[in-house]
């Protein structure tokens, strides 16, 4: 296929961009097109919602004991004010005596991390992952302009799932990784194991 | 079942609002989740699988693994195309098991005919050909050339769903133009 129709058909050309002869093959695809989106239903048929709720509620409610169900209701329970100070005065008692728990604790130190990728042709490269919430909130740098890209980031110690997004819209997986986690869906993240600092 | 201001009131809640309160164990918020995305994923699976049903059994097995799977939705605010992702893939697994033997005849949501009996025979014969020929394309490939002519998604929208670059799908989507030309060519003769 000419290589201005695939253009024209990526909308990086106008109908007018095309020469005469390529026009009509233009209005042949838009034709086609429009003739693949009519024979396709509007919308899902009526009550497929009901049926995907009712499949989720018999998968899930099955598996469950009606015991836990039960435990797991939220209920509201009436509780007399005599009780309600003796149970005030015991947690008094006990936060008094134990602390209150992780009250002291040592925060946990974060490690720096290098992340590296060679990416020559890029023009943006971030790094997002589960310690970013997967917003492409950490720019890589290329500062001498030879394709690698790199960036230092604090991560707190434990295993992380991360990638690269090359011009903010490519998601590439790390190809030096340490591993591989399978995210369930077709895709593989790349794997970080970060250890804790050891002792000061 | 939600009381009808209750169903009102959930549709003003945001899709990341949803996400929280499913993942707390809210039933309704799950639901309104799938009555938001259900048309857009089943209008998907009909032209990926080609058959009302078997797109009405994709759609619910992408929203049940997605229920389970609902606290791996990294970005709430686009669960719409977390979803959407899941329910793709569900489809090319679905295609690449049935290896890609679709019936054409069997296309639901065909428009009824219009009263000019010729002209509907034309239709349909055209259609009958464009949907033999899109049954044959590989599925990343008819996935691509779905998404991006039928269904008006972006490259760079394509790109942040399937996870695949920009110059893969554009690769994808020129191969189905050439593939679907060639395929029509051969039924036209």
């Amino acid at each position: 296929m000419d290589n201005r129709l695939q253009a024209y058909l990526d909308g990086e050309l106008t109908l007018e961009d095309l020469p005469l002869e390529l026009r009509a093959r233009a209005r042949e695809w838009n034709a086609l097109i429009d003739d693949i989106r009519d024979a396709s239903p509007a919308g899902a048929p009526l009550g497929l919602d009901t049926r995907i709720l009712a499949a989720l509620d018999s998968a899930g409610r099955r598996a469950r004991p009606a015991w836990i169900t039960w435990l797991l209701r939220p209920r509201l329970v009436p509780v007399p004010p005599a009780a309600a100070l003796a149970v005030l005065a015991g947690l008094f008692l006990i936060v008094t005596v134990l602390g209150v728990p992780g009250g002291d604790a040592i925060p946990e130190s974060r490690v720096y991390v290098q992340f590296v990728v060679e990416a020559p042709s890029a023009e943006t490269v971030q790094l997002v992952g589960d310690f970013t919430e997967w917003q492409p909130t950490v720019e890589l740098e290329d500062a001498d302009g030879d394709g690698v890209w790199s960036g230092r980031v604090p991560l707190l110690p434990g295993v992380h799932e991360y990638m690269f997004v090359i011009d903010g819209s490519d998601w590439v997986t790390d190809p030096n990784a340490a591993g591989y986690q399978d995210d369930g869906f077709g895709q593989k993240n790349s794997i970080v194991a970060v250890s804790p600092v050891s002792g000061t | 079942m939600v009381k009808p201001d209750a169903r009102s009131d959930i549709r003003n809640v945001t899709d990341a609002d949803l996400v929280r309160e499913a993942l707390s164990g809210s039933d309704p918020a799950f639901g309104e989740l799938v009555r938001r995305y259900q048309d857009l994923l089943y209008r998907h699976a009909v032209r990926m699988t080609g058959r009302g049903d078997d797109a009405e059994d994709v759609v619910q097995s992408a929203f049940i693994k997605a229920h389970r799977n609902l606290g791996k939705c990294r970005d709430p605010d686009r669960v719409g195309a977390w979803l959407f992702r899941i329910a793709a893939n569900a489809c090319k697994d679905f295609l690449k098991a049935k290896r890609e033997t679709v019936g054409v005849e069997q296309m639901p949501g065909l428009p009824a005919p219009d009263g000019d009996p010729e002209r509907e025979a034309d239709l349909g014969r055209v259609r009958d050909e464009i949907e033999r020929a899109l049954a044959h394309l590989p599925a990343e490939q008819k996935e691509a050339f779905l998404m991006k002519h039928v269904e008006g998604w972006s490259y760079i929208e394509m790109s942040r769903t399937l996870k695949v670059s920009v110059p893969a799908l554009k690769m994808r989507v020129h191969r189905a133009r050439e593939e679907l030309q060639t395929l029509l060519q051969a039924y036209g003769s």
